[in-house]
Parts: structure tokens; C-alpha cells; sequence
């Protein structure tokens, strides 16, 4: 059993050789869609950086009523960060808001009407991780909802246009994954149809010779593996190329950096060996 | 009709003069969409027999062939190969039925991209033969054959004649019940052809049936072995 299993094993790395031709077609298919699963996977890992700066940006500014002292501010304060979608939380004290009024406009709000009317406030920034789209609707009602708050202002419109873009990004970088991994499942069967088809003669011989389906469709399939394991290698090679000399080369630009990450490879060697044993095994079903 | 009576001995059948029975046709008939292919086929194979099959061009000859290593299915009566019957046999074991006989072919069907060596070992890898005893079988093989040194060649790097001996080579290799030629010196000149049938008639000599399908009457005639005639898909003397 063992001589038969590193007989077809041989078998299957020999075919490579035997079928350069082909072989090195369907290594380059394999190639160019794992490059451009490779490139969208990247492009998803690396989305969150921008979304990130975004989210960084949106603010909730939080209004509290005129007669809450500092003491409640606080203590509503203390409430809002503990909310899970919180990340930080900046208290405006009526103080504040004066010294802010006069910062903007030089004059003093107490000087001119003889009181403070302004309210106190706090500056809520939310959580900017995940690529789940944000929805800051359900947040702003929870802290509409606490005693003492007046108003609840943030820049709804923006954000949610902001945040479907992305939400759209993603999505669309999904479905072209998709696509393109359907595509090099059908490219890779077809290459191998292609094979096979002028290894009918062999499949015939071997046929007559007392070979069984598996002794057969084996090497072929073992075949398409490792042209794709190959495919693979070069295209995250390539990848690790161009990312290298785009981390060379965009610091100088913009302050990104692009992150591979290290189950990238690991991912891209299975991807490929799922297409290649689906490619090929499709291939060979259709003719044995 | 020497050996037509038979009964069932283990995997073989054991005519009633002692004779392994390894090629039986009961009553086989195949028929085409649009001709008949053989009809109402009765013959039998013994395990030293050497037997011709001869008839012109369309005669059936390669149907009975393919009937033998079960690339057909009568639609009336059975083939029995080796013990095993073609109306017993699910699909998926008729690969041990050809493991039981050793095919030598016109066109000698060698893999162009392996050397000889490999396609002589080919057989014995199917059945999951140790490297060693691989090696060690196909050379001795090769060394009866007077091609030993050919080891290494591809198959169009040889004459005719030595490409049909690594066939003979690849089709004796496994040890089978039954050689089975179909029209072996159809490509070859008639010294090779000669050469050939001696060569099948050494190997039958040490105990392998042969059953060789010819149209050349002139080169099996007067050689002492059983001669099957076909016409228009039956059988017209034994």
C-alpha cells in the first residue's frame, strides 16, 4: 500500500514534467487569481486604516441640562463611558464652556449678561475597531435617554454615508473573492480537462492494463495540487515583493503601512490546494 | 470442442480432460446499434492452450476481444475470464479481470513519455508491488526478452519489433492467466512477425495461455494450434 501511495505521489510530481506545457498554463492561472485574491485580501486587512482615521473623527457632543451641577455631570459622565461602544469620554464644565465661548468669540459670557448660559457638555468618541458598520443611532437614544442630558448632536448623515461606503467596500471585495476563486476553480478544471484530454491514450492504456478509477484520477488530481500549490508560492512571493516596496516606498507619501499578515501565506497555500482538488477532481470525474 | 464441458474449481473452471478453463464464451452475443456485433459465440481457453482467432476485417474479432477484457457486456450469455463471469461482475472489479490477462496490442500502446523500464513496471505498481521486487522482476523480464539494454530508451527510440516485445514484456510481468494479442504483427515485417509468434509460442510453452487474433492466415497456419475462424460475428469452426 505504501509502495502504491509514493508510486502515485511520484506519479503525481512527474505529471508536472511530463505536461510542462499545460502545467505551466494552469500554474499561471492559478497564479493570477490567487494574485488578485492575495491583492483583495490585503486591500480588506489593510481597509480598517482609513475607516479608523474616519472614525476617529466622529464625535457625539452631549449637552447637559442647565441646572445639573458638576457633581450629576460627572456622575452621568461615569454612566456614558461605560457603554460598550465608548472609548473615551472628554467633560466640558460650564467653566470650560465659558473660557471656550471666550477663546472663540473674545468676550465673556458672564461679564456681558451677568450670568453663565452655558450648559455644561462632554465630547463622547466612540470605538473605531471592527468592520462592522457603525450605527451611532442606537448609542445617541441611550444617552438621550439619561437623566440630566439635553441634547445629543453628531454628524449623522456624514457618518452613515461614511460608514455604507465602506460597509460597500467590503462587501464588494467579498463578492469579487468570491467570484474570482469560482472563476480559478472553473480555469484549473478546464487546463486539467485539457490534460487529460490528450493523456486519453495513457487513460486508456492504463485502463486496459487493469488500473483502477483511483489508480488513475490519483496523480492527475495530485497533479492539479501541486500546480496550484506552485501557482501560489509565486503569487504570495510576488505579493510579499510588492508589499515590501510599497512600505519602501509609500512612508514617504502618506503615513500607511501595509500589514501582512503572517496567516495570509497559510491561507493562500489552502485556498489553493482546495482548487486545485476541486479543479482537478471535476476535471477527471468528467472523464473516468 | 475439447474442453467445452466444464465445472467450476475455485477461481479457474476444470474441464472434464483435467485442463484449467481460462476463457469461456456461453451463447455470447453482442450486438451493435446498427449491426451485429457477435452472435450466439461458444469457445473455450485452457490454461496451456495456444488458440488463433482469424476472420477478415469486421468479422468481430476485436468485439471478442473486447468482450474477453469486458470493454463490452454480452447482451446474451457470458464470458468467463480467470473465474470470474461477466454476468456476475460489478463494474468497479473489472480492473482485477484485466490484472488477469496480459494484453498485447497492434499499435502497442506504450506510454510515449516513460522509458521502458517504467512502462514494463507499470502493471506491477497497479497492484502495489514493493520497489525492489519491481526492479528486480522487470529486469529479469527484460533479460528473457533480450532487451535489457533498451532499459532506459522511450518507446519511439525502438524498431517495431523490440516495441512489441516490451509490450510482451509488459503484459507477462504481472504473471497472467491468459495473453491476449490482438493483431500483434500488424505493424511488424514478416521476420518480426515470425520472430514474434515464436516468441508467444516460448511463452506459451512455459504455461500462459495465448489467444492471438490475426487476419494473416499464412503466418499461423501448419504451426500445430487451434484455430478459430470468424464471419459476420459467429464462429464457423474450432
Amino acid at each position: 500500500m505504501i509502495d502504491k501511495i509514493s508510486f502515485l505521489l511520484i506519479e503525481g510530481f512527474r505529471n508536472l514534467w511530463r505536461h510542462k506545457l499545460t502545467a505551466s498554463t494552469s500554474i499561471f492561472s492559478v497564479f493570477l487569481t490567487l494574485f488578485l485574491i492575495g491583492i483583495l485580501i490585503i486591500v480588506g486587512q489593510n481597509s480598517h486604516y482609513p475607516i479608523e482615521y474616519f472614525r476617529s473623527k466622529y464625535k457625539i457632543e452631549v449637552f447637559f441640562n442647565n441646572d445639573t451641577s458638576d457633581a450629576q455631570e460627572k456622575i452621568i459622565i461615569e454612566k456614558i463611558r461605560e457603554l460598550p461602544e465608548v472609548r473615551s469620554v472628554t467633560p466640558i464644565t460650564k467653566k470650560d464652556a465659558v473660557r471656550i465661548f471666550k477663546d472663540q468669540f473674545g468676550e465673556d459670557v458672564i461679564k456681558m449678561l451677568g450670568y453663565n448660559p452655558l450648559p455644561g457638555s462632554a465630547v463622547v468618541n466612540i470605538n473605531k475597531d471592527g468592520f462592522e458598520q457603525v450605527n451611532l443611532e442606537p448609542l445617541t437614544e441611550k444617552i438621550q435617554s439619561l437623566n440630566g442630558v439635553d441634547v445629543v448632536r453628531y454628524q449623522g448623515r456624514l457618518i452613515s454615508r461614511l460608514e455604507r461606503f465602506y460597509q460597500m467596500m467590503i462587501n464588494l471585495l467579498k463578492i469579487s473573492t468570491g467570484v474570482i476563486l469560482l472563476v480559478s476553480i472553473v480555469v484549473i478544471s478546464n487546463t486539467i480537462k485539457l490534460t487529460i484530454y490528450t493523456c486519453r491514450e495513457l487513460i486508456k492504456t492504463l485502463q486496459l492494463l487493469g488500473a483502477t478509477k483511483m489508480f488513475i484520477k490519483v496523480p492527475f488530481i495530485l497533479e492539479g495540487i501541486f500546480q496550484s500549490i506552485i501557482g501560489a508560492s509565486l503569487a504570495f512571493f510576488t505579493i510579499f515583493g510588492l508589499m515590501k516596496a510599497g512600505n519602501y516606498y509609500l512612508p514617504q507619501l502618506v503615513t500607511l503601512r501595509i500589514q501582512l499578515d503572517l496567516y495570509f501565506g497559510i491561507g493562500l497555500l489552502i485556498i489553493s490546494v482546495v482548487i486545485g482538488f476541486i479543479g482537478s477532481y471535476r476535471a477527471v470525474s468528467k472523464f473516468l | 470442442m475439447l474442453f467445452f464441458y466444464s465445472i467450476s474449481i475455485g477461481n479457474l473452471e476444470k474441464s472434464q480432460v483435467g485442463f484449467f478453463i481460462v476463457i469461456a464464451f456461453n451463447g455470447v452475443s453482442y450486438f451493435f446499434s446498427k449491426e451485429i456485433g457477435v452472435k450466439d459465440v461458444n469457445f473455450e481457453i485452457s490454461q496451456d492452450e495456444f488458440a488463433f482467432l482469424i476472420g477478415p476485417t469486421g468479422s468481430g474479432k476485436t468485439t471478442i476481444m473486447r468482450l474477453i477484457y469486458m470493454d463490452l457486456m454480452p447482451d446474451d450469455g457470458f464470458v468467463t475470464v480467470g473465474g470470474i463471469s461477466s454476468n456476475r461482475i460489478k463494474k468497479r472489479k473489472i480492473p482485477m479481470v484485466r490484472r488477469k490477462i496480459g494484453m498485447v496490442f497492434q499499435d502497442y500502446h506504450l506510454l510515449s513519455d516513460r522509458n521502458i523500464f517504467e512502462n514494463v513496471a507499470l502493471p506491477l505498481h497497479m497492484v502495489g508491488i514493493r520497489r525492489d521486487e519491481v526492479r528486480e522482476r522487470v529486469m529479469n523480464m527484460l533479460n528473457e526478452l533480450n532487451i535489457e539494454e533498451k532499459e532506459k530508451k522511450k518507446p519511439f527510440e525502438l524498431s517495431g519489433g523490440e516495441q512489441q516485445r516490451v509490450c510482451i514484456a509488459r503484459a507477462l510481468v504481472k504473471e497472467p492467466e491468459v495473453i491476449l494479442a490482438d493483431e500483434p504483427t500488424g505493424n511488424l515485417d514478416p521476420v518480426a512477425a515470425h520472430d514474434l509468434i515464436k516468441l508467444l509460442e516460448n511463452v506459451n510453452n512455459e504455461g500462459t495461455a495465448v489467444f492471438m487474433v490475426s487476419h494473416n492466415y499464412n503466418l499461423i497456419k501448419n504451426r500445430g494450434h487451434r484455430i478459430l475462424e470468424i464471419q459476420m460475428g459467429e464462429i464457423q469452426n474450432q
